[in-house]
């Protein structure tokens, strides 16, 4: 074990200083939109157990997570998925919510480091410049499970998330370009295949971004267009910070979830974007880092792992709030309301933290 | 535990972490080029799109003017009704809001999707679908606010003409305001706007103006469900001018009641000579406009208007300002002021010969009877056809033409109505161009028109302003109902503006016709057998205008129209200070049916004027015979004499 005083002077404090101002960003635009002041104090308090958690994974050795720990956590999230099925609370159609001692878990998001890092364990060994077909199925089969639950709470985004995680091993892992091509072949099939027996109003999701003009203002098309009033009326200074409308008068619904980049939008303007945006890219930036900088594979497939979802969420939402994207469900990582979803990004920062300070230690 | 370098495996993370690298930056890139084209290029646009959504003017209608009798007796005023409003804005889907406000709150399809579709009305108005929202209606509105908030009721005000039908004619009716009338010009400029309530006819019409105040606006904040949550701004709206006008409520009573308890039709017009105020004004039948003031979409009373408008007994038509008839013999008065001023005839020299009638050419014009060579005063006491034939042909068409133009017969009095006709009054000229297989001017022809038959073709109120002017002395005053319109912030206190045409007249011509009507009452003339109370001095003229021959045959309800026109005091050193007339449809003989209707009338007035109590049955309106609700026993069809359409050169 290194010394505690060594650890300090290899913690980055970038690091862990850009999520903290993320989510302090978030609890702005929190404030603003959301129906009562609770929803503020509950991010802040889970921005303090998802740092708790952040820094004891940064005491804790990365490769014993992987290798030890890894599997209990994912079967004990595997568990929670099940029961959240059976006994969870639904909030608008989704049944992914656990209420515990007065606070709502959504192990869904739990389950999203679990897998990241499961595949990370998985390919910690391989040899070969690139995937078997055997370690592909065995990588599909770790996603699976999480993923076929978490589409039974009907949690479209979720669902999409861990087909992104696994995508992103899959190029992480060397896929030979021969299952590349298949890939991308086949998730275009998919897609036209599942389109017609897609619900009516996901159909129309992706329409308003196809036709916006034709989509309906006061329906389908309501939310993203609200979203881009939101966005466009804020300008470059923005309307200052509680001064929005549209998140304020309930044009945009649940604003402090998904939309919660419109609020900072609208209040902040383009410089609250911006600095929005270079503080997630500082995220980012530090956690490529902390990839390239590793001498261990497992290190560098976890943060990458992490990297990938973090882009996948901001590309999905983002893209969503500016009418590029249709809606699915997808927040903002750590800036949109929501504690297990908070806890869950720190877990990854924590396991980039201790993949850093044990860069040399090999 | 051990752990192996990717890179001398072969296995190339670093560059894979590379590519993600950079795609992820190419991501933010287009995200933030998307942000700045809606922030900054399109930024203008939306934010406009950001007010529109949450700032909402809702108007606050103002109040209409009330309408008092010249005793300020409270005629029309406004009562607060529940109205349900659509606001266009807030639907979501159309066809379900129009199948909802059709099934449940019996509003008619067609009016609705009229209002819906209206392009010139701002999305963010509401349509007003129905008024008089009942308590089931309202408890619908509220119970299904959720699924449609487009749908609320609003509290506004409401037309109410407290007596109904009386005086509905020069009071009118109220509607929205109609694309037609939207397009013209003058609605224009007054700022009148879609759904707008504006005067569709009378008083109501004639002075919108002054009545229809100024609207109020709530500038309010509202939420993504159109609810109000703060208020920005208000402007309050300012109440109408209260118009004051010169109708004397109890005389329109009487003066109805005289056509209704006899179940007859026609029209009278009482006013005072001296200035031309109007004191009574009838039309019957009448109508409601109580029912046009609740009408908006709603079937039920859709089908109260068209009931009214398709009355085959047309209530909604004024006959007394739009009617035109012959005048019969009442022209006599005129006649004989033309030729006394004239000097066809004198006072010394005035005797003709009656005849029983004149020879012209081959046909042979007849006179009620022989009545000798009567003098003037005796040609119009006793009504002498065969003295104004030859005074006619005496003084010819030209010089008659002349004078009764001067007393603007053939002209609009100006009467501060809508809709009031010109009439006929035959020429040379006026032959020629309406009837061209027989374009000249015949002494027959001046025989006919010399008794007031023939093609004359006046309105009521025309006849009475011209006799007026001749009793008191050449000064012709326009009859008006204005008297005052009361001060608002909005306008200052205004009253009529009389101008009455000055003819010059002399002494003895107005002498002469003044003793003449005086003694068809008095001395045993034409109206001697009504009884008329001796101490009123009144003085009159009957008239019996000819129905055409044709429509005689076909049923006895078309037996002529009776005329009376009256005045008093009259012969007395005082000016006439009432004037009636009126016409009974069908009513026969002048002095028959219209004679005793102007007898109550003026005995009312007089009762009045000497703080006497009117006699109760002359006003017991409440006691209506089945008129109100059934059809006229006549059952007549549009009197040709009464539509101006059918008559040729009417303009």
């Amino acid at each position: 074990m290194v010394d505690i005083q060594r650890k300090f002077k290899d913690v980055d404090w970038l690091l862990l200083l850009a999520p903290i101002a993320l989510t302090a960003f978030g609890c702005v635009g929190i404030s603003s939109s959301a129906p009562d002041g609770s929803f503020v104090k509950k991010q802040i308090f889970s921005l303090g157990i998802g740092l708790a958690i952040a820094i004891a994974i940064m005491f804790t050795d990365y490769r014993k997570i992987v290798m030890n720990i890894a599997p209990f956590f994912y079967a004990a999230v595997l568990i929670l998925l099940v029961v959240v099925l059976v006994w969870g609370t639904q909030i608008n159609g989704n049944k992914a919510w656990l209420r515990i001692a007065g606070f709502s878990l959504q192990p869904s998001e739990f389950a999203k480091a679990a897998t990241i890092l499961m595949l990370a364990r998985h390919l910690a060994h391989q040899r070969q410049t690139s995937l078997s077909i055997k370690d592909m199925l065995i990588m599909a089969a770790i996603v699976m499970p999480p993923l076929i639950l978490v589409y039974a709470e009907h949690d479209t985004g979720t669902t999409l998330t861990f087909g992104a995680i696994l995508g992103t091993f899959y190029f992480l892992g060397g896929m030979r370009k021969v299952f590349l091509g298949i890939g991308v072949v086949a998730v275009a099939v998919g897609l036209v295949a599942v389109y017609p027996h897609l619900k009516r109003y996901q159909i129309e999701r992706i329409n308003v971004i196809i036709h916006p003009e034709e989509a309906d203002p006061r329906g389908f098309g309501y939310q993203t267009i609200q979203s881009v009033i939101a966005v466009g009326s804020g300008g470059v200074l923005g309307k200052g910070i509680g001064h929005g409308t549209q998140g304020r008068l309930g044009f945009l619904p649940f604003a402090w979830t998904d939309f919660i980049a419109a609020v900072i939008a609208e209040e902040t303007g383009l410089i609250g974007v911006l600095l929005m945006m270079v503080l997630y890219l500082v995220l980012i930036w530090r956690l490529i880092a902390v990839a390239k900088a590793s001498r261990e594979r497992s290190g560098s497939l976890i943060v990458m792992g992490f990297v990938g979802l973090i882009a996948f969420h901001i590309l999905c939402n983002l893209g969503m709030v500016v009418a590029l994207m249709p809606i699915m469900g997808i927040p903002l990582p750590l800036m949109s309301y929501g504690g297990t979803a908070v806890m869950a990004m720190f877990i990854g920062v924590g396991l980039a933290l201790s993949v850093r300070m044990r860069r040399f230690v090999n | 535990m051990s752990s192996t370098n990717a890179r001398e495996e072969g296995f190339n993370l670093e560059l894979r972490v590379y590519l993600i690298q950079y795609l992820v930056l190419a991501v933010f890139i287009a995200l933030g080029i998307r942000f700045y084209v809606l922030q900054v290029a399109r930024h203008e646009d939306y934010q406009a799109r950001a007010e529109n959504n949450r700032i909402r003017d809702i108007p606050i209608p103002a109040s209409r003017g009330a309408i008092f009798d010249r005793n300020e007796n409270l005629l029309v005023d406004n009562a607060s009704a529940f109205n349900v409003v659509v606001t266009p804005e807030d639907i979501t889907n159309k066809e379900d809001t129009v199948n909802a406000l059709v099934q449940n709150l019996d509003i008619d399809r067609g009016e609705l999707l009229v209002e819906l579709n209206d392009p010139l009305r701002p999305k963010s108005q509401p349509i007003l679908v129905k008024q008089n929202a009942s308590l089931a209606d309202r408890a619908w509105v509220a119970a299904h606010e959720l699924e449609h908030p487009e749908i609320t009721i609003d509290q506004q005000p409401q037309r109410v003409y407290k007596y109904g039908k009386l005086a509905a004619h020069l009071l009118g009716y109220i509607g929205q305001v109609n694309p037609k009338q939207l397009e013209n010009p003058e609605f224009k400029a007054a700022g009148y706007k879609s759904g707008d309530i504006v005067g569709q006819d009378g008083i109501e019409k004639k002075y919108d103006r002054e009545l229809r105040g100024q609207d109020g606006m709530r500038r309010v904040i509202v939420d993504s469900r159109g609810m109000p949550k703060a208020e920005l701004a208000r402007i309050e709206p300012i109440k109408g001018q209260d118009i004051i006008l010169t109708l004397d409520l109890d005389l329109q009573k009487v003066a109805e009641q005289q056509f209704y308890s006899k179940n007859e039709t026609g029209a009278a017009v009482v006013l005072n000579p001296q200035n031309g105020e109007i004191l009574a004004m009838v039309s019957v039948p009448s109508f409601d406009p109580n029912v046009f003031a609740r009408n908006v979409v709603s079937t039920g009373s859709r089908k109260e208007v068209a009931a009214i408008v398709n009355d085959p007994s047309h209530p909604m038509y004024n006959k007394a300002i739009q009617g035109i008839y012959p005048t019969g013999s009442t022209w006599k008065i005129l006649m004989a002021t033309a030729a006394l001023e004239e000097g066809t005839i004198t006072l010394k020299n005035s005797r003709i010969v009656c005849g029983g009638g004149i020879q012209v050419g081959n046909r042979f014009v007849h006179c009620g009877k022989n009545h000798g060579m009567p003098d003037i005063h005796a040609a119009i006491v006793h009504s002498c056809d065969g003295y104004f034939y030859r005074l006619g042909l005496k003084m010819g068409v030209d010089i008659i033409h002349d004078w009764v133009t001067r007393f603007g017969m053939g002209q609009r009095t100006g009467v501060d109505l809508p809709g009031e006709v010109r009439g006929i009054i035959p020429s040379r000229e006026w032959k020629k161009r309406v009837n061209p297989r027989d374009p000249v001017w015949k002494d027959f022809d001046t025989v006919l028109a010399s008794i007031g038959q023939g093609s004359v073709a006046v309105p009521p109120i025309q006849l009475i302003r011209a006799e007026a002017g001749i009793v008191i002395g050449g000064e012709f005053h326009t009859p008006h109902l204005f008297k005052q319109a009361k001060e608002t912030q909005l306008g200052a206190v205004k009253y009529y503006d009389d101008k009455p045409t000055e003819v010059k007249l002399s002494e003895l011509t107005i002498e002469t016709v003044d003793y003449g009507m005086w003694g068809v009452i008095n001395e045993g003339g034409t109206a001697s057998g009504v009884g008329f109370p001796r101490e009123i001095n009144a003085g009159g003229k009957t008239g019996t205008a000819q129905v055409i021959a044709k429509e005689k045959v076909r049923g006895k309800e078309h037996k002529d129209h009776s005329w009376f026109i009256s005045f008093a005091p009259m012969h007395t050193d005082q000016k006439p200070e009432i004037g009636v007339v009126c016409i009974t449809e069908n009513g026969g003989w002048g002095a028959s049916a219209s004679a005793p209707k102007v007898k109550m009338i003026e005995a009312a007035y007089f009762s009045k004027k000497l703080g006497r109590p009117i006699l109760p049955e002359l006003v017991a309106l409440k006691t209506q015979p089945k008129r109100e609700t059934t059809r006229p026993a006549t059952g007549a069809p549009a009197k040709p004499n009464a539509d101006p359409k059918r008559r040729p050169g009417t303009p």
